[in-house]
């Protein structure tokens, strides 16, 4: 009965969404207040519904009710509990619904927080949601119905995929999902503002807080998605410029991109007609993504089952969004004002040029992604595009980008100062120049363009330390005084520093495990030692044992330096029971920054086993810049600045009293 | 500078960027873009020593051999020819004899082909869709003969 | 009946939450740019702030309000475009009765095109405690029951040949496995285990198998069905001369008249004759014949009476999926494929019952040619 009152409320979602698609645009035409009303309450039961039919999907997984189809081909009865429920979305249909759970949840958040906008404004962007909201429940229940039912129902569950057992999974779908959907309210904002055919420097505040939350949850969940291939697949890489990776990274440039020029908009009114064309494309390419992902037109691990009317429907769903919407830019952007102008020496011509080297980059991966779909459906020839690829071209155009990244902060808007922001850098990038070279001599070898890079690293790191430090006046002033300007500063201003760090130390990571990474590939008996990184292993045997529904053979090793045994690691290999499906799991140490990391390969018929170890220097850092990137985005977003607009609202006391307290 | 000008320097900066940007794309293409191929058109076509390619098929039963230290050797057939493979690594968990793979790699000379990469990808059908494709539109490849118990469901899910 | 009235009550909250802001007087409009403004008067302020810790110069901060304030007046002056907030509330007569009439109607409409409407929900555990005499519960039972006590060789003892019987040679294999390891070998846990990997290899006696089989032997001489596998697996293996000299030796030992006598020669014949005599499918079937041809047909007639029967009457799934099941273990393939496309056209695919054959079809392998 759960069940069936899940699958019903998914339908009565659909109702709610047609209706709040329709009667605030009506309402908002006709100023009419009751019609307008609608949409923030409509969006409000609308997901109250999908959270009903999402947690009645859970429930049927959680207690492995096999006559839900679903439930059956994605669960077994004897895994762990954990990945009973994150099996919700490991699969096409529920990750779907999650997909709708989170759209309705930005739909529900703006009708809350939204009361800053003006009324017209905000009836037409729940109505944009509501259109993408009444696209993706048909889809879902005409298409991917995550509640037809068996009868009778089978006694037992076919597993969910075991590369998809793992904690990393239950936490990365719905991180992306909350970034990449969240671009949804940048398009409706841009949709609804084509629609009133008015926009403005005020527009672009309302924006930012929405692409600034997207933006920050995209950056987790590239990073815990790349953190998850990079320990489960036991490839021992972090970045594979997979179809599918991109299709999350390419919002995420584009959601950086619109994040900087509606900055520009917001200060200086310029930038208008391109930063509402950037929030139509960021939320494309979120769009694309999920139909390159859902269609089956790539296959990876995240290719769930594919179904050629899926990719179809996708596809419609996309050209008629991203058709439509470029269709009502074209009408309308004629006729909103241009903005004001800017020289190209300030800050926002830092911005704008932010803008072109993240837009051609998007550019660059779509080709890398999509030239070889493109081939194969003109001449049919299958090629492939790899990880070369994107290095060259990504790797080179991003150098330039990462180069100005200190110095538009350090920039004054309207006419800056380039010789004083370059003058405030030299010490920096001097310093930098040293401690990459001394990182170089301590790593010794690797390719020479590795120190230079670890410089840039280092560069970008103290670079966005300095920006802080001359808005505080540190060093004219007394310390006592600088440092109570430095807490005057607005939380932004400490947001923008710890992302501009952020990136930095991912680019320091980045540049180390490329340059320093060492990989041995050996055949290993027991007893037998080898050394990486400076630390010996020791492999200590195999040993067989069970897990709730796999077996495993694991391997035991001892890591010592220096003759003293510092940790040991187990390294093994699974076969999950009910798939017959192998997977490797490796055997990961730390070291500081830097880690050690295990991998079996197969049983050499003498009783030894081929074990493959990497050490990788310094590799967390490139998660632990994604995490101060994400910080940075969460302090930026609690600057009283981005909830402006409810204190002067006197004439609306009800109002103010619902306004979160500061 | 007039302001006319300095705008016509900015656009042209502009250009020459994106300019320089799709110069860099058109050259990595021709650096490092792989052609797929199953050994059936090898025979057809000749690919030169040195060149990458993408090498897909089943790996023939009963032809892995494992040499010194982590070096294996195997065939990849399509049913109708078949090229020896030698590879140094770890082989990718679903790597089986009779089932799908595709590796990345160079010849060296006209005959052995040397593999740097091995992907046996974790798809439903246990088999690479670029070989998966071909194979059944050569009719070598089955739907029975992937995994019995999710091998259908692509076709049976509506 | 619960269930509608929930249902009922769900569609009636949701509408009547729906029609409250139409019901309600609203306040009459805030000029529409007013929000725009606060904005601008915030950005004021800031510029103050910043003007204050020195972060701009007193000229920058001049320009600046300059611009905000051009932007400020644009917004509190600006001709309302048009809007004029209504006058008096509109009556939403008409759009309310759409806004309560759309939830049930497309609800319903839709809920009972795409859903199952009453079907209870089937918790595992719920199920489990009360499996009836559902085969398949029944074997999850025991399944669940070895996963906790993995040393519980009778119980796998058990399972083994039921796993043989549905077709999953996998688990048959591993329970045969863990039968022999934690009881010790028996000549029958051999065979079992060989006759599993000669059903899961489509008739070949591998030599693992071969080897299992000469174990069974040589713990039980007389154990005909094993000698029979070894002499298979001989003849399979391209060793003529042994392969006769085992068909012989079993012809020697066998009473006159057994069951298995006419396969036997067979053999014989084709193993000292130059007729290469493929072993097909047809002789691992006769093969399983050998230990009790009588239990054979008798089953033989018993899925021909339940043929008869479901041809009687179609719209019997369980009976359905035993005849499928009961063809491909008799080793009748096409029989099998038959059945199995007689069955759907009863139960397509798209039913729940349609696909409970259809995974029937993928566990035992019919997979191919069925789905498209």
């Amino acid at each position: 009965m759960i069940v069936e009152i899940g699958h019903y409320a998914l339908v009565l979602a659909l109702a709610i969404a047609l209706i709040v698609s329709i009667a605030p645009v009506v309402g908002a035409r006709r100023n009419d207040a009751a019609l307008m009303a609608l949409a923030p309450s409509g969006s409000i039961i609308l997901f109250g519904m999908v959270t009903l039919s999402f947690l009645a999907l859970t429930w049927a997984y959680a207690v492995s009710d096999f006559s839900v189809r679903n439930v059956w081909e994605n669960s077994h009865s004897l895994m762990p509990m954990i990945y009973k429920l994150s099996g919700v979305w490991g699969n096409h249909e529920g990750s779907m619904l999650l997909w709708l759970l989170i759209l309705t949840l930005f739909s529900a958040l703006v009708a809350l927080f939204g009361r800053n906008l003006p009324d017209t404004l905000r009836a037409n962007v729940l109505a944009v949601q509501a259109w993408v909201t009444v696209a993706f429940t048909l889809f879902i229940l005409l298409t991917s119905n995550p509640f037809i039912r068996l009868n009778p129902a089978p006694a037992e569950g076919q597993d969910l995929n075991p590369v998809l057992q793992d904690p990393g999974l239950a936490v990365h779908p719905p991180l992306l999902y909350l970034g990449y959907v969240g671009f949804s309210v940048c398009f409706s904002f841009a949709v609804a503002a084509l629609i009133e055919g008015r926009i403005d420097a005020a527009w672009a505040r309302w924006v930012r807080p929405w692409t600034l939350a997207a933006w920050t949850f995209l950056t987790a969940g590239i990073a815990m998605g790349s953190y998850w291939a990079y320990y489960e697949l036991g490839w021992g890489g972090w970045w594979f410029w997979d179809p599918v990776e991109n299709a999350s990274f390419m919002p995420w440039l584009a959601g950086t991109a619109l994040l900087h020029s509606a900055l520009v908009m917001e200060k200086r009114e310029a930038l208008k007609i391109w930063t509402v064309l950037l929030a139509i494309i960021t939320f494309s390419l979120s769009l694309l993504g999920t139909f390159l992902v859902r269609s089956g037109v790539l296959t990876s691990v995240h290719a769930f089952a594919t179904d050629p009317t899926r990719g179809t429907f996708i596809l419609a769903i996309l050209s008629i969004f991203v058709g439509g919407a470029f269709a009502l830019f074209a009408w309308r952007a004629p006729q909103l004002k241009s903005g004001g102008i800017f020289a190209p020496i300030s800050r926002e011509g830092a911005l704008v040029l932010n803008n072109l080297i993240l837009t051609v980059s998007t550019a660059t991966v779509l080709t890398g992604t999509l030239y070889p779909l493109v081939l194969e459906t003109l001449t049919g020839e299958k090629i492939s595009v790899g990880a070369p690829f994107f290095n060259l071209t990504f790797g080179l155009l991003m150098i330039p980008l990462l180069l100005i990244v200190p110095m538009g902060p350090l920039l004054a808007w309207k006419r800056g100062d380039l010789l004083g922001a370059m003058q405030r850098l030299y010490l920096v990038a001097g310093l930098a120049l040293v401690v990459g070279l001394g990182l170089y001599y301590v790593e010794n070898g690797g390719p020479v363009l590795a120190f230079l890079g670890l410089a840039l690293g280092i560069y970008l790191i103290l670079g966005s330390l300095v920006d802080l430090w001359y808005r505080a006046n540190f060093g004219k002033l007394a310390f006592s005084i600088a440092f109570a300007r430095l807490k005057g500063l607005p939380r932004s201003a400490f947001g923008t520093a710890l992302a501009h760090m952020g990136l930095g130390v991912t680019v320091l990571g980045i540049v180390a495990v490329t340059a320093f990474e060492t990989e041995h590939v050996l055949e290993m008996k027991q007893g037998m030692t080898a050394d990486a990184g400076g630390y010996t292993l020791v492999f200590d045997g195999m040993k067989e044992a069970v897990g709730p529904n796999f077996t495993e053979e694991r391997a035991h090793f001892t890591i010592s330096k220096a003759g003293v045994a510092v940790a040991d690691v187990w390294s093994s290999k699974r076969i999950y029971t009910a798939r017959r499906m192998p997977t490797t799991e490796a055997g990961i140490v730390s070291f500081g920054l830097s880690q050690l990391y295990v991998s079996l390969g197969d049983p050499m018929a003498d009783g030894g086993i081929v074990v493959r170890i990497w050490w990788k220097p310094f590799i967390l850092c490139i998660w632990l810049g994604s995490v101060i990137m994400m910080i940075g985005g969460f302090v930026s977003l609690s600057d009283r600045r981005l909830r402006v607009g409810a204190p002067s609202r006197r004439t609306k006391p009800a109002k103010i009293a619902l306004e979160p307290a500061e | 500078m007039t302001r006319k000008q300095k705008r016509m320097a900015v656009i042209a900066g502009g250009m020459s960027f994106i300019l320089i940007a799709v110069l860099l794309v058109m050259f990595a293409f021709s650096q490092s873009v792989a052609y797929f191929f199953m050994p059936s058109d090898l025979a057809k076509n000749e690919v030169s020593p040195g060149t990458r390619i993408r090498l897909g098929g089943l790996v023939e039963a009963g032809s892995v051999v494992r040499g010194a230290g982590s070096t294996v050797s195997f065939k990849v057939t399509d049913g109708s020819a078949s090229v020896p493979v030698s590879y140094t690594g770890i082989l990718p968990d679903l790597f089986r004899e009779g089932q799908g793979v595709v590796t990345e790699g160079v010849f060296t000379t006209s005959q052995a082909f040397v593999a740097d990469s091995v992907l046996a990808k974790h798809d439903e059908n246990y088999m690479p869709k670029e070989v998966a494709d071909r194979l059944k539109a050569d009719g070598v490849w089955k739907e029975s003969e992937g995994s019995p118990t999710t091998g259908a469901k692509g076709s049976v899910t509506r | 009946m619960i269930f509608w009235i929930l249902i009922a009550v769900l569609t009636a909250g949701v509408a009547g939450l729906l029609i409250a802001p139409l019901m309600k007087p609203r306040p009459q409009l805030t000029t529409a740019r007013e929000d725009e403004a606060a904005v601008y008067r915030d950005q004021m302020k800031e510029i103050d702030r910043d003007l204050a810790l020195g972060l701009l110069g007193e000229k920058e901060a001049d320009y600046a309000r300059a611009e905000i304030g051009r932007r400020l007046l644009a917004a509190t002056d600006a001709p309302q475009r048009g809007l004029t907030p209504a006058a008096l509330p509109r009556p939403h007569r008409i759009t309310t009765l759409l806004v309560i009439l759309c939830p049930p109607a497309i609800g319903l409409a839709g809920y009972l095109m795409l859903g199952s409407p009453g079907m209870p929900d089937q918790p595992l555990a719920a199920r489990l405690a009360n499996p009836g005499n559902n085969i398949e519960l029944l074997l999850a039972k025991a399944e669940r029951h070895l996963a906790q006590n993995p040393n519980d060789g009778a119980g796998w003892d058990l399972l083994a040949p039921i796993y043989m019987r549905s077709g999953r040679y996998a688990d048959a294999d591993q329970a045969f496995r863990n039968s022999i390891r934690i009881l010790g070998a028996t000549p029958q846990r051999l065979a079992g285990l060989g006759e599993t990997m000669v059903a899961a290899n489509q008739g070949i006696v591998t030599d693992e198998a071969r080897g299992f089989f000469e174990k069974a032997v040589a713990l039980e001489p007389g154990n005909i069905r094993s000698r029979f596998y070894v002499a298979l697996g001989l003849e399979q293996a391209g060793r003529k001369p042994e392969a006769l000299a085992a068909f012989k030796a079993i012809k020697r030992d066998s009473p006159p008249g057994a069951a298995w006598e006419q396969l036997i020669d067979q053999h014989i014949a084709a193993v000292s004759g130059n007729a290469p005599g493929n072993p097909s499918a047809a002789d691992v079937a006769a093969a399983q014949n050998l230990s009790g041809q009588e239990r054979q047909a008798m089953i033989a007639g018993m899925v021909e009476s339940l043929a008869e029967r479901l041809k009687a009457d179609p719209k019997n799934i369980e009976g359905w999926l035993r005849l499928v099941r009961s063809y491909k273990v008799l080793g009748r393939e096409q029989d099998a494929r038959d059945a199995l496309q007689t069955g759907l056209k009863t139960f397509p695919a798209e039913t729940g019952e349609g696909q409970r054959l259809l995974a029937l079809a993928r566990e035992i392998g019919l997979g191919e040619g069925i789905v498209q």
